[in-house]
């Protein structure tokens, strides 16, 4: 085979494999006569879609919205707490400790609070999209700050550089390709948190759909719903790896 | 300015590091003449780095003191006087070439010397824009060599510069040294672990004893300069490596 036949073949079969599951999803939903309030085929998810085509794309903007906003708050908060880290050592003690454990406790339970002092508009979501991207990416970027190489830090000092000219020209961004990582894992927890924020009191968002949806037994436009906030949520992905790749370009793939 | 003008003074240099008893430096003196090259030799473990880390004011010495032109280290230290090369070339990777070489021009404002001129004279035209990931071994440490001396800096301090490359990129790098030396005329430290390049390079040996390391014996080498590979062959120089190898073990 070619050089172009082997370039293809990622894509081709992930795609043959899909169109084989649903052909197979489609054919047993006809065959078994599956019930379409518990298991709709395929051809009703993207009939559900085309018909609610407005509505699931507006909600999925706006949740995708909270998700964005919350994504940057998250993990600029976090950055900045990360470089006071480094600063002080009184604070670093002080705090890093239960963020850390923070890091692995289920944020999400304490989202019924968090509708409940900002209410059930998008405030409440995107403080929670903020609250599950935090913890990782301040872990990340804790350790890219200081996993400075101490030859480096010698060499600095020998120009007599000042905590500044330290952090601006090595920890910052020798901080990068710790810090990349964790924007990905915060990219898809910030989706995650609006959707979690939404299902627990909202009006509006696809989460709303998703739920309302449910109550009427529209198992369709749940899917169709579902099939859209995740291609948000890869799309969000996407962007910050493609990101990723022209920032951090001297990191080895 | 005579050719035995002093420029670093070392006063009792002693180490002993904080955490435990291990002493690494005791009593070290001597005293080192501007434009001078001394090669650091000893048993591995021994201290050769830290006695240059004191001398450039990296760490301190738990007694003792070390005089550079008539300042103490630290003055010295926050004029730019010192500069280093470590072993590993320490590039920053997110830098182009000329972008590393340049770095300490944008700390230290006493640059003097062009940092495209140094990159000629270290045969590193034409890749003044590649990252540090596309070079060789040998050329990162020439990049790191043109880095140290941007900045104009009186004492090179050299801590196994070129022990990660191969043999022949070494001589190279030993001779290109030599030359620049020269042409400067920067007072050089130079630790290693191979005898002939110290004695190869040095108008002065120092050898270190095992931990605490101590002077024990300082050697002048008198070969006529510019040196050239051949000598390395000669009966004289091999007799000098034959001497130091005895001093060390």
């Amino acid at each position: 085979m070619s050089a172009q036949g082997i370039g293809i073949r990622p894509v081709v079969v992930p795609a043959v494999a899909l169109v084989v599951l649903l052909g197979v999803w489609q054919a047993a939903h006809r065959i078994f006569h599956f019930n379409s309030i518990v298991l709709p085929a395929p051809t009703e998810i993207v009939a559900a879609f085309v018909k609610n085509a407005g509505s699931i794309l507006t909600e999925t903007g706006l949740t995708m919205f909270e998700s964005v906003m919350g994504f940057i708050i998250g993990c600029g908060a976090a950055y900045l707490l990360a470089i006071a880290f480094v600063h002080s050592r009184t604070v670093q003690q002080a705090v890093y400790p239960y963020a850390v454990a923070l890091k692995s406790t289920p944020l999400i339970a304490i989202a019924p609070l968090l509708v409940l002092w900002f209410g059930n508009g998008i405030a409440s979501k995107i403080v929670m999209s903020a609250l599950v991207a935090f913890f990782p990416v301040l872990v990340n970027s804790v350790s890219g700050l200081t996993a400075v190489d101490a030859e480096a830090l010698d060499l600095m000092k020998s120009y007599s550089a000042t905590r500044r000219q330290v952090l601006l020209k090595i920890r910052i961004p020798n901080s990068l390709s710790y810090l990349f990582p964790a924007l990905k894992i915060a990219s898809s927890l910030a989706v995650v948190g609006a959707v979690i924020g939404e299902f627990t009191g909202s009006t509006r968002g696809i989460g709303h759909l998703i739920n309302t949806s449910s109550y009427y037994l529209d198992t369709a436009l749940v899917f169709s719903a579902i099939g859209s906030i995740s291609l948000g949520g890869i799309l969000f992905f996407g962007f910050v790896a493609w990101f990723e790749k022209r920032i951090v370009f001297w990191q080895k793939a | 300015m005579t050719a035995h003008e002093q420029i670093v003074e070392a006063v009792n240099l002693s180490k002993t590091y904080p955490d435990g008893k291990v002493q690494a430096l005791k009593d070290i003196s001597f005293s080192v003449a501007k434009g001078e090259f001394i090669s650091i030799i000893g048993p591995s473990g021994c201290g050769k780095s830290t006695l240059i880390k004191i001398l450039g004011d990296i760490t301190e010495p738990s007694m003792g003191t070390v005089r550079v032109n008539g300042l103490n280290a630290r003055q010295a230290r926050l004029k730019g006087m010192f500069s280093f090369v470590f072993q590993n070339p320490v590039l920053l990777p997110w830098r182009r070439v000329i972008e590393n070489v340049s770095l300490p021009l944008e700390i230290l404002h006493n640059g003097t010397r062009d940092p495209n001129s140094l990159l000629r004279v270290f045969g590193l035209e034409g890749f003044e824009n590649a990252y540090p990931a596309q070079l060789s071994g040998g050329m990162k440490q020439r990049v790191a060599l043109a880095r140290a001396l941007t900045f104009n800096p009186k004492i090179l301090l050299m801590d196994e510069p070129f022990g990660a490359v191969d043999e022949l990129n070494r001589a190279a790098l030993d001779l290109d040294l030599a030359r620049i030396w020269q042409e400067i005329g920067v007072t050089v430290f130079f630790v290693t672990h191979s005898i002939s390049e110290a004695v190869f390079l040095a108008d002065r040996v120092f050898v270190l004893s095992a931990r605490p390391a101590r002077l024990k014996t300082v050697l002048n080498i008198s070969f006529p300069r510019p040196r050239n590979k051949e000598l390395q062959e000669t009966e004289p120089f091999q007799e000098v490596v034959r001497c130091l190898r005895k001093e060390l073990e």
